[in-house]
């Protein structure tokens, strides 16, 4: 077992305090796809300048000695409930459904910085999540936005920038859902040729009780590219999105999609991203019977982008885990990493985010060892170029209960 | 009449009478009280057919804390026959097991497979009979469904054996049982032979919710006390009045004070879904308060905080690597918490990983291998070998079958994984699983890899369902 040690060589000028970082000798996945490769990165304030070898560094510069510890972007997730929801089990402490509003439903105003979820998940290598709101009986559920997870008060993201919706099983009839959904899209449409009160006086808009933001938002999606992500997973229903999509000209993510193996090639032809759980290979339902831990190799195989979800709250760094599961079982490694990092920031649009390339915002993570191994842990996480502390409230209590000094605990601390 | 009435009068001076004479009153049907009924529902289970096999040059995880490298594995009839650094044999079949590594089958002390059923629809919920905060007198095991097919996906993540357990909405939910992973078409046939039945308890939050919003009773943690505290009393009472020589002077049958009664007569093992470091504490209390044993804390997020009590109580956790944040009492999660458990008092205590999860039963090993690690970041010195214990000896111990399974010495059931490379690697697969040395799951040939009923013809009637 190697050991990986950091030297840290903080060089002070007699004026400034230096803002420039080099991380030397990492073995960096820059997350684009390409193969790692030993290599040091550069750093200035809260961008990556520089990646290469040799880099021409000055006085100021704190160099972090990485001897070959694998670095990557930070790990961006692709659905959460990262900072709206903190116990699941008491609705007091959740902001992550609404009764009133519906596609139209933006969480961004309920995120708590200061959730105890957030240091847990940066601790463990997630610099970014995009959080949506929960699953409700309507077809859509809302608006996601995407936070970075530095804890600050001021929060920095992108507001409303995915709906998230699901077409599958319910308590009523799936093709009645999908004909919801399609009635929706029309309104969106027409919402853009008509005044906002005549739009909601229609029939299907005053039954479903929809209101402005709905609308907007529904405009969104049919007019401004607006990333949909539709939860989907019988072969069939994989096919019926397809259809919305080229019906309406949608930008569409799919998530779940456990049976896309019967429906590759369709995926691929339609060059649809997905989102999968690649540890859930239960057929937890009749919509997946086909469930696999091979979908990601297959989905890797066939070209189709791959983000990676959890099904475990509160624990969304575990997608890693997941990820590697998937390679595991055939995915591709580099995929894997990818998948994790670039291509959630490029589908969702998240500027300068998701993998090391100059000029990206420095959200890195170096790790103890191979990042895809459940067992290694991140040693060193930059977001924004800014070391972040890696305690939470699990640090915390193992520190004290692991403290031998005969006192109450109370008093360790 | 007349007869009872001269017997009642004879019992009545002798029980009177000192204790230096024991009168035998066998009169047809007067066996001493068997609650347990060792009769009923016994395992049917018969092993599937094996032949001898060598296991040559295997690196090995005994699952007691040993590694041995580069050693040699014989198993026959089913057994675990030796093991050795050179084991000549050239009569039986040799699997060439060089830099792969081998394991005692994985147990998982707690699984809902079976009474929770996928798909996981409504009439698949048969683990809660939530009906009533007291429910001793279910069993488990007579909610199983045998098809499901989720016990196939564990299989193929090395899991040999598991313990059915009832869901924890009760105070007390029904007796668990323990089962082989071979799906037959009877419950009975499933069965781990010889292997204790366990009494599912449950502490917080759950019983006080469910019964709490309907208005019934317990609706706090005291109610929860006060309600398993009424229980016991009862039990106690039933068992005393079970001791009754003559029959007729015994209550009337009742399988939840059976149950109970076989708690205290120390036959059915106590699994007790707890969370609080305080909760816990108040269960080791009324356990001595009514004379009986606690088993293993399952869940136990705080288990961490009460390390050496548990320790020196002799108390089993079972634990997640890191679930936390679905409820309240979740909430103090440590990734440790496995380590600081299995550490306690110079490293005598007894921690489990378990899943509680049909996704995570089949990734068991890796669930070590993160509590492994956390447990190494925060101070301790926990090698591979020793924490294969956690999915293998410990549950073994928890479920009171060791002496059967659970490590792999001389005697033991052939319960064997082959794996592809090392077990705490998320890289590594099962790539030969045995039960009783029958080679169960073959990751390369088809026709050795279970198919439920219900997988069979799913989709596409001329291909089984794809795991």
């Amino acid at each position: 077992m190697k050991s990986f040690k950091f030297i840290l060589l903080l060089l002070l000028s007699s004026h400034t305090f230096s803002n420039s970082i080099l991380l030397k000798g990492g073995m960096v996945h820059s997350g684009t796809g390409e193969q790692a490769k030993l290599q040091d990165i550069l750093i200035d304030g809260d961008v990556i300048t520089n990646i290469g070898n040799s880099l021409i560094i000055d006085a100021n510069t704190k160099v972090i000695e990485l001897n070959g510890s694998p670095v990557t972007p930070g790990l961006i997730s692709p659905m959460s409930n990262i900072g709206i929801v903190e116990i699941n089990a008491l609705d007091i402490t959740r902001d992550d459904e609404s009764e009133i509003l519906k596609a139209g439903f933006s969480i961004y105003g309920a995120f708590n910085p200061h959730s105890t979820g957030i240091p847990w998940n940066r601790s463990n290598g997630l610099t970014g999540s995009i959080t949506s709101p929960s699953a409700s009986y309507f077809p859509l559920f809302g608006l996601a936005s995407y936070f970075v997870l530095d804890g600050n008060l001021n929060i920095k993201g992108k507001k409303d920038i995915a709906m998230f919706g699901r077409i599958g099983s319910s308590s009523g009839s799936r093709a009645e859902t999908l004909s919801i959904l399609e009635s929706l899209l029309e309104l969106g449409i027409q919402s853009t040729n008509m005044p906002l009160e005549e739009v909601l006086e229609m029939r299907m808009a005053d039954q479903l009780e929809l209101q402005a933001q709905d609308i907007a938002a529904l405009a969104r999606l049919v007019k401004s590219n607006l990333p949909l992500v539709l939860e989907t997973n019988r072969a069939v229903d994989i096919l019926q999105a397809l259809e919305l999509k080229k019906k309406y000209d949608l930008n569409l993510v799919l998530s779940s999609v456990e049976e896309a193996p019967f429906v590759i090639d369709q995926l691929k032809a339609s060059n649809t991203p997905v989102i999968i759980d690649p540890m859930d290979n239960i057929p937890n339902s009749f919509d997946e019977l086909g469930s696999s831990l091979e979908l990601g190799k297959i989905l890797d195989q066939a070209g189709i982008k791959v983000m990676f979800s959890t099904q475990r709250s509160h624990n969304y760094h575990l997608m890693r885990q997941g990820s590697g599961n998937a390679v595991a079982y055939g995915m591709s490694y580099e995929s894997a990493i990818r998948g994790m990092t670039k291509t959630v920031a490029e589908i969702f649009n998240l500027d300068k985010r998701g993998s090391i390339e100059a000029g990206n915002y420095a959200d890195i993570v170096v790790w103890d060892s191979d990042p895809l191994e459940p067992s290694s842990f991140p040693k060193l996480v930059l977001i924004e170029g800014r070391e972040q502390d890696l305690s939470s409230r699990s640090s915390r209590l193992t520190e004290r209960y692991t403290n031998k000094e005969d006192k109450p605990s109370s008093y360790k601390h | 009449m007349k007869n009872i009435a001269i017997l009642s009068a004879s019992l009545l001076l002798i029980s009177s009478c000192s204790n230096e004479f024991e009168f035998d009153f066998s009169f047809g049907g007067s066996e001493p009280y068997d609650s347990n009924f060792k009769d009923a529902f016994v395992s049917t289970y018969k092993p599937m057919e094996s032949r001898p096999i060598l296991f040559k040059s295997a690196n090995i995880y005994d699952g007691i804390g040993g590694e041995l490298l580069n050693y040699d594995l014989l198993i026959v009839d089913g057994k675990i026959k030796e093991i050795g650094q050179v084991i000549s044999r050239s009569d039986v079949e040799v699997i060439d097991a060089s830099n792969k590594w081998v394991t005692p089958g994985i147990i998982d002390i707690h699984s809902h497979m079976g009474v929770y059923s996928a798909p996981g629809v409504r009439t698949s919920s048969d683990g809660n009979e939530a009906t009533a905060p007291v429910t001793a007198e279910v069993w488990a095991e007579h909610s199983v469904w045998t098809q499901d097919p989720q016990f196939a996906l564990a299989l193929k993540g090395g899991v040999t054996t598991f313990h059915v357990l009832p869901g924890s909405a009760n105070l007390f939910g029904g007796r668990g049982a323990t089962f082989k992973n071979i799906s037959q078409n009877t419950i009975q046939a499933m069965k781990f032979p010889n292997a204790p039945h366990s009494l599912k308890m449950a502490c917080g939050e759950n019983p006080k919710r469910v019964y709490g919003n309907r208005m019934q009773s317990p609706s706090t943690r005291m109610g929860n006390m006060a309600g398993y505290r009424s229980a016991w009393i009862d039990a106690a009472d039933y068992k005393e009045g079970m001791s009754e020589k003559n029959p007729d002077q015994r209550p009337k049958r009742n399988l939840a004070m059976d149950t109970l009664m076989g708690v205290l007569d120390g036959e059915i093992l106590i699994q007790n879904h707890c969370y609080r470091a305080e909760e816990m504490a108040m269960m080791i209390e009324m356990s001595k308060e009514f004379g009986y044993k606690i088993t293993t804390f399952h869940h136990a997020v705080e288990a961490y905080k009460v390390a050496d009590l548990l320790a020196d109580e002799g108390i089993c956790a079972a634990m997640w690597a890191d679930w936390w944040g679905f409820k309240h009492e979740a909430y103090d999660m440590v990734q440790a918490n496995i380590a600081i458990i299995d550490q306690a008092r110079d490293g005598n205590g007894c921690a489990i990983v378990h899943s509680d999860d049909a996704v995570g039963i089949q990734h068991l090993n890796q669930e070590a291998a993160k509590a492994m690690a956390a447990g190494n970041r925060a101070g301790f010195n926990i090698s591979k070998a020793h924490a294969m214990k956690w999915i293998t000896s410990n549950p073994a111990k928890a479920a009171g079958i060791l002496d059967q399974t659970g490590s792999i010495e001389i005697g033991k059931n052939a319960d064997i994984v082959l794996w592809t490379g090392n077990p705490f690697s998320v890289y590594s697969r099962a790539q030969k699983v045995f039960i009783d040395g029958a080679l169960a799951f073959d990751i390369n040939n088809p026709k050795i890899q279970p198919v439920t009923d219900f997988d069979l013809g799913i989709i596409n009637p001329t291909t089984t369902r794809v795991q």
